[in-house]
């Protein structure tokens, strides 16, 4: 009688804790889109990192090839990557055979735990960094992010990617080595579909993440050099896909913009708080997390501006 | 008879506090470190005049900007000190007048967890304004190793100032940066190793123009930022570490 009682009192408290899990959330509902035959994308949030979206922010997408699949990015978490792995396997019959990781950004390459790690291919200097970094991100990362990322640990990729032109099934790829967003940044572009992979090297209606970059201007140079690539669709490392070279332009804008206003601001001699605080124009209204992301710019871009804009005292 | 002596103890301890409103931020350090750096039996009250801005979230724990804006403040500042509650050495700065008001001073400090920070300024009749802000952190900023310790040649930068001055209405902004390690003295057993004392003097008569005593909390190779009004010749500019080296320039170059 006391038995069947309890499991009575038990069963809603039961449901009760189920619900709450589904609700606290740790399913990425990941979808791709094709945007050409072959070739999907899995496009995230332009939010920054929180306990609600899990930390999927980042565009991560796959192709055919006739003889495998060839995927970009695994995402911010094991549990992203082994969503997105399922997402790949219910999509294609191809078994994957390549995964490029474009740069050592946390939401970029901390779902490789899902995936074999024969498979697993990054740029020599971006291995360095995520070496170097890889821990503290990490740290970074529990924080914001919490549960989501429960079992996530960092996956050395086995295999070192060469820059080039490479023929993999019935695609040719040129992989593409720049260093405006990290110090190296992979952009793969497929000659067969036009498509442009271009990672972290351009945003779309979403703030740029500056803080490793090793110059503004250098960014803005790797830009120039991706604009003159025959692409029709341009994937971004953050914000939707689109066709021609919208995204590439506003991305050049702010830069060109974030470049030319540190530079004043130093020579008349602004603190780092008003830097922090000044006008955005409107015409980056679109942009999401200007205002933070102009933060952490100023945190790390913004002392190089002003030690040039001072005098050697002697 | 017990009632009474809670009544007396009650009242005693309303007069303990009499001079310290309650911590809007209601930090845990709040009553402690009013008393450690400002001293018992003192009237502190939140002045919303006086600016002081740090931001929402550090970006870099161990470079984190610190604003403090007196333009809206009636009063001659006698002194200011600011600390930073929850660091493992709270102070970050006192500052001493000269005989021009300071208007403004910016630094960077460093922060080892999310924290409030404060900045007490003395009015003319002893009186303590406060002004709170917090900032959100990852942490860890004052045990996290230098870029200098990272660097084998930081030597041959060591002790470089750049400086400049811009004009700023009736007042003039002067910029100063040094490199220098600031070792909090909490990090892989390198000993404490910072600037402790820096001093602003008029180039003319020699008056000192401020005079600023840094702690633990401060951060690697500072920005010194202060607005002063207009002195008579370009300033001095005195620095001392705590290993007693002495830093000397004269801030010249004023501009736009």
């Amino acid at each position: 009688m006391m038995r069947h009682f309890l499991s009575r009192l038990m069963a809603p408290i039961l449901v009760g804790l189920a619900c709450a899990t589904a609700q606290a959330g740790t399913d990425y509902a990941l979808e791709a889109m094709e945007i050409e035959p072959g070739v999907w994308v899995v496009e995230g949030s332009t939010e920054n990192f929180s306990r609600e979206n899990g930390g999927n922010i980042v565009n991560t997408a796959f192709l055919e090839t006739g003889a495998g699949v060839v995927v970009i990015d695994t995402g911010p978490s094991r549990r992203y990557g082994e969503a997105l792995k399922r997402l790949i396997e219910g999509t294609t019959h191809e078994p994957i055979t390549h995964v490029l990781l474009t740069h050592h950004h946390p939401d970029h390459v901390f779902g490789n735990q899902a995936f074999d790690p024969d498979t697993l291919y990054m740029l020599d200097t971006a291995k360095e960094l995520l070496r170097r970094d890889g821990e503290a991100f990490a740290d970074n990362m529990y924080r914001l992010v919490g549960d989501w990322m429960r079992g996530t640990e960092i996956i050395m990729p086995e295999k070192t990617l060469h820059p080039g032109e490479w023929e993999v099934g019935n695609r040719r790829l040129h992989l593409l080595e720049f260093t405006g967003h990290t110090g190296s940044d992979l952009v793969v572009f497929d000659e067969e579909s036009k498509v442009l992979f271009a990672a972290d090297l351009v945003f779309h209606d979403r703030a740029l993440t500056t803080p490793q970059s090793p110059g503004l201007t250098t960014w803005i140079e790797d830009l120039e050099l991706l604009e003159a690539l025959p692409f029709r669709w341009l994937v971004p490392g953050h914000g939707a896909p689109s066709m021609g070279n919208m995204a590439l332009q506003q991305t050049r804008d702010y830069l060109a913009w974030l470049d030319e206003a540190l530079t004043r601001a130093a020579s008349e001699g602004w603190s780092m708080t008003e830097v922090t605080a000044m006008d955005i124009p409107s015409r980056f209204d679109a942009l999401e997390g200007s205002r933070y992301e102009l933060t952490r710019t100023v945190t790390h871009l913004y002392p190089a501006y002003e030690k040039a804009a001072l005098m050697l005292l002697e | 008879m017990s009632r009474w002596w809670l009544l007396v103890l009650l009242w005693a301890g309303l007069q303990a506090h009499a001079g310290v409103p309650a911590d809007p931020f209601g930090s845990p350090m709040w009553e402690y470190n009013l008393e450690r750096y400002l001293g018992a039996d003192v009237q502190v009250r939140h002045d919303a005049r006086i600016d002081l801005q740090v931001p929402a979230f550090a970006e870099d724990s161990a470079q984190v900007p610190l604003t403090l804006d007196l333009a809206n403040f009636p009063h001659r500042p006698q002194r200011i000190i600011a600390w930073v509650d929850l660091n493992p050495v709270p102070h970050l700065f006192t500052y001493e007048p000269g005989v021009t008001p300071l208007r403004l001073i910016a630094l960077n400090f460093r922060v080892q967890q999310a924290t409030t920070v404060r900045a007490a300024v003395q009015d003319d009749e002893g009186i303590w304004h406060v002004a709170s802000a917090h900032v959100d952190a990852a942490g860890g900023g004052c045990t996290a190793p230098s870029l200098t310790a990272a660097n084998p040649d930081w030597e041959r930068s060591f002790g470089t100032i750049r400086g400049r001055a811009f004009s700023r209405g009736d007042h003039l902004r002067y910029k100063t940066s040094v490199m220098h390690p600031m070792d909090s003295g909490m990090v892989d057993n390198i000993p404490a190793f910072f600037i402790e004392q820096v001093e602003l003097r008029d180039g003319g008569e020699d008056e000192l123009l401020l005079r600023l005593m840094l702690s633990e909390s401060a951060a690697e190779n500072p920005m010194f930022v202060f607005e002063l009004p207009h002195p008579l010749a370009a300033p001095r500019l005195w620095m001392r570490d705590n290993h007693g080296n002495v830093f000397e320039r004269r801030l010249e170059g004023e501009t736009g």
